[in-house]
């Protein structure tokens, strides 16, 4: 883990934009993924099954357009750019708001196992030293931090109130484009990604391309994950469901489709949750 | 003297019965009246309520109109080394109080069992039925005690004389006011399933699964949503399963005997039992415990159903302890005092919300929890218990359309297909003491679990692409084997070592 200035020579220069920037800034992982072109894909900690579709899809385009995905690595939407990121072999950095010391040592549940890997392709970056306790504006804060690095952010899912907001407030503030995926109605995850684009502060984002586009990557290879052929893997695109509901959503019922997602199940395209559903691998 | 010459004495014997768990054991009563000064000692590792039984004894002596002997009194229970417990004692000592001071003429051979009250009165024990069945396994046919046990003490089998006083047991055995024997309560029908099954619309699966748990005797999880039937579909288990067998019934309701939950004018126990302990239960609570030891729901539940809601909510550390009984059919107790060992065959039925504010996966409402959270709830799950559950199904908030009332079954229909499933377990299990394939050993797997081409594809590709371990397998072979009985077919066909592996989940 090193600390760099604002003086030295390869502190990311975007950063200087910010009114204050970080000094320190605090990096465990790869210096120069700083420097390469960035998107920020942000959103709520309470995702929905689609949410956590978009964001892991947008985050595999970037990932497939050598984009460098920046996000805040809390739980939810942050977690699941992360992830789309690495798993379609990008890089990815991950701002936290804490130190990365307490950080490292208090991580829990599924996003431990992904700090090692972000750190072997990416890094964690944090304005905060160890002893500093986390508080609800340490975490606000590092949302501009967010914005500064990134080119394009996108809000995939934020509802009232959601930190992703202020990330979007310090989006344009820093005069940075600002996307929001338009959720369906109703949805608590997608009022205030709805509100964004009905205010006209936020780009409404109907698909990847728009966002590379702003970072300068249009390679056509960035392609999103193609939509799944197999009617039951297409069915749980958004969420895990379980069978009554996968028979519902396929129209196909009885012995068929239980042979069927018993094979899936035994080749590792499906797994299990403890509550009886079925998540796509 | 001569050695073996009849000696007159004052001992008098009454016998009596001790139980530690379900085991019974006979205990004699003897009672000496000796010269001496004035004192009443009960001697034999009593606990504090066979101490108490000197109080209770003298008073209701006296007040029945007997005189309580102003000599040196020492009632002994042999045999002497093992611990004793209970005031069923009480009317054995009395009785052999009176015989020793030949207030009473006649030697006492039925065995006693009850307590008394300062008045004379006799009043019921627990546990009647088990000590019944063991005297009559020595050959002790008659038993004397209170009205209130006397239905069943008959329903174990014996010449069951049930006496309101002290003063009846003793006309009675002085053959001065015979009473005859009590009557075996008439077998009642089993009662009506507080669920049917064709009152619940929809959930196709959860129906199929509860009705392989039913027919197996497999261990079913309910999870989804608040409000969306969990706990009615588990209330219905107890309509589709097969009628108690007289075995079960007798050891069922030895269990309940025991723990003082018998209805005294209905003691054999008529329908499965269904327990379901609140998720703030104890590990004592569930596995039972105590010194001695006494029967926990698991036991209460056996040879019937054990239904867990809410089942995160449970300690972690007394879920855990279900571990042994859910494997082994039985769960030994040992204390310093004692151990004790009880059946504990049920079918676990447990109900869970997918995550803490229940609503993961509703359409209804949305769900406010964060992953991590989520996670951790189904943590409190994970491991050695979510192993030996081997049916989990999702019970999904159902839409007003989906709430048809046209093809539902009634438990009834259901039940004709459970009853023929156990038939062909019973076939194949003939000559052992288990009843289902949830009990099968792996040897028995290997030969009654023949698989179609199609389910040996299955699982051939399970195990190559490792998601199953070999017990797994074998899990869920046993599941598959049930299915393939229900469907009365004698080979495990792919569609049903599909559906085995699909509400296994497969892991």
């Amino acid at each position: 883990m090193i600390a760099l200035a604002p003086s030295d020579p390869s502190y990311p220069s975007a950063l200087r934009d910010l009114e204050r920037p970080p000094d320190p800034l605090w990096i465990d992982g790869l210096i120069d993924v700083l420097a390469r072109p960035a998107v920020a894909i942000v959103g709520t900690r309470r995702m929905t099954g689609y949410g956590e579709r978009v964001a892991r899809e947008l985050a595999m385009a970037c990932a497939a357009a050598g984009i460098v995905v920046v996000s805040g690595f809390a739980q939810g939407i942050d977690t699941a750019a992360h992830r789309g990121a690495l798993d379609g072999g990008g890089q990815t950095v991950a701002v936290l708001g804490e130190s990365i010391t307490t950080f490292r040592t208090t991580v829990r549940g599924r996003r431990r196992p992904l700090v090692p890997r972000i750190v072997a392709s990416g890094a964690l970056i944090s304005e905060f030293a160890a002893p500093l306790t986390p508080r609800y504006w340490t975490f606000a804060q590092r949302n501009a931090t967010i914005a500064a690095l990134a080119r394009a952010v996108v809000v995939v899912e934020a509802g009232e109130g959601s930190g992703a907001l202020i990330t979007a407030e310090d989006t344009r503030r820093l005069g940075r484009t600002l996307f929001a995926v338009p959720g369906p109605l109703g949805s608590a995850a997608s009022i205030g990604t709805n509100a964004l684009i009905a205010n006209g502060f936020a780009r409404a984002l109907l698909a990847p391309d728009q966002m590379l586009r702003v970072v300068g990557a249009t390679d056509a290879a960035c392609a999103p994950e193609s939509a799944p052929t197999d009617p039951v893997l297409a069915a749980l695109r958004d969420g895990p469901l379980g069978v009554d509901e996968i028979a519902q959503r396929c129209r196909m019922g009885g012995a068929e489709l239980r042979s069927k997602i018993a094979l899936l199940l035994v080749r590792g395209q499906l797994a299990p949750l403890a509550d009886g559903r079925f998540r796509r691998t | 003297m001569a050695v073996d010459a009849p000696v007159r004495t004052s001992v008098a014997r009454v016998a009596s019965c001790a139980l530690w768990g379900l085991e019974a054991a006979p205990v004699i009563v003897e009672v000496d009246v000796a010269n001496g000064l004035p004192h009443f000692n009960v001697v034999g590792l009593p606990d504090t309520a066979i101490s108490e039984a000197r109080e209770r004894v003298r008073a209701a002596i006296r007040n029945s109109g007997f005189e309580f002997p102003l000599r040196r009194v020492v009632a002994n229970l042999a045999p002497a080394e093992r611990k004793k417990e209970g005031s069923g004692f009480d009317l054995a000592i009395a009785l052999g109080v009176l015989r020793a001071t030949d207030q009473l003429t006649v030697d006492v051979t039925p065995l006693c069992l009850g307590e008394l009250a300062l008045d004379g009165g006799v009043r019921g024990v627990r546990g009647v039925m088990p000590r019944v069945r063991g005297a009559l396994a020595r050959g002790v046919d008659e038993v004397l005690c209170a009205q209130e046990n006397a239905a069943e003490a008959a329903a174990a089998g014996a010449r069951a004389v049930g006496v309101r006083t002290l003063r009846e047991a003793v006309a009675h055995l002085a053959g001065e006011a015979v009473r005859a024997p009590a009557a075996i309560p008439p077998p009642a029908p089993p009662p009506r399933a507080a669920v049917d099954l064709a009152d619940i619309s929809g959930h196709e699966t959860p129906k199929r699964a509860l009705e392989i748990a039913a027919a197996g005797g497999h261990s079913l999880l309910l999870a989804g949503p608040p409000g969306t039937g969990k706990t009615l579909l588990a209330r219905a288990l107890p309509g589709i399963m097969p009628p108690l067998d007289a075995d079960e019934a007798v050891v069922a309701s030895a269990i309940h005997s025991v723990a003082g939950l018998v209805d005294p004018a209905r003691p054999l126990l008529e329908a499965r039992p269904f327990r379901a302990p609140h998720h703030t239960a104890s590990h004592l609570a569930l596995v039972g415990g105590g010194s001695p030891p006494r029967p926990g729901e698991v036991s209460l539940a056996h040879a019937g159903a054990l239904f867990l809601d809410e089942l995160p909510e449970f300690a972690r550390h007394v879920l855990d302890t279900l571990r042994e009984p859910l494997e082994e059919g039985s769960i030994t107790l040992s204390r310093a005092a004692a151990a004790a060992t009880y059946p504990a065959r049920v079918t676990l039925v447990a109900a869970m919300n997918p995550c803490p504010c229940g609503h993961a996966g509703d359409p209804a409402a949305p769900c406010t929890c964060l992953p991590d959270a989520i996670e951790r709830y189904h943590a409190r799950l994970s491991g050695p218990l979510m192993d030996r559950i081997d049916l989990r199904v999702h019970v999904p908030r159902l839409a007003y359309e989906d709430l048809r009332d046209e093809g539902r079954e009634t438990s009834r229909a259901v039940r004709e297909r459970v009853l023929a499933a156990r038939e062909r377990m019973r076939a194949r299990l003939g000559g052992t003491r288990r009843r289902t394939n949830a009990e099968l050993t792996v040897a028995e797997v290997r030969t009654h679990c023949r698989i179609d081409d199609a389910g040996d594809a299955l699982a051939r590709e399970a195990m190559r692409s490792r998601r199953l371990s070999a017990r797994g397998v074998h899990r869920a072979l046993r599941v598959a084997r049930t299915i393939a009985d229900l469907a009365a077919s004698d080979r495990i066909r792919g569609e049903d070592l599909a559906l085995a592996l699909l509400l296994r989940g497969a892991a």
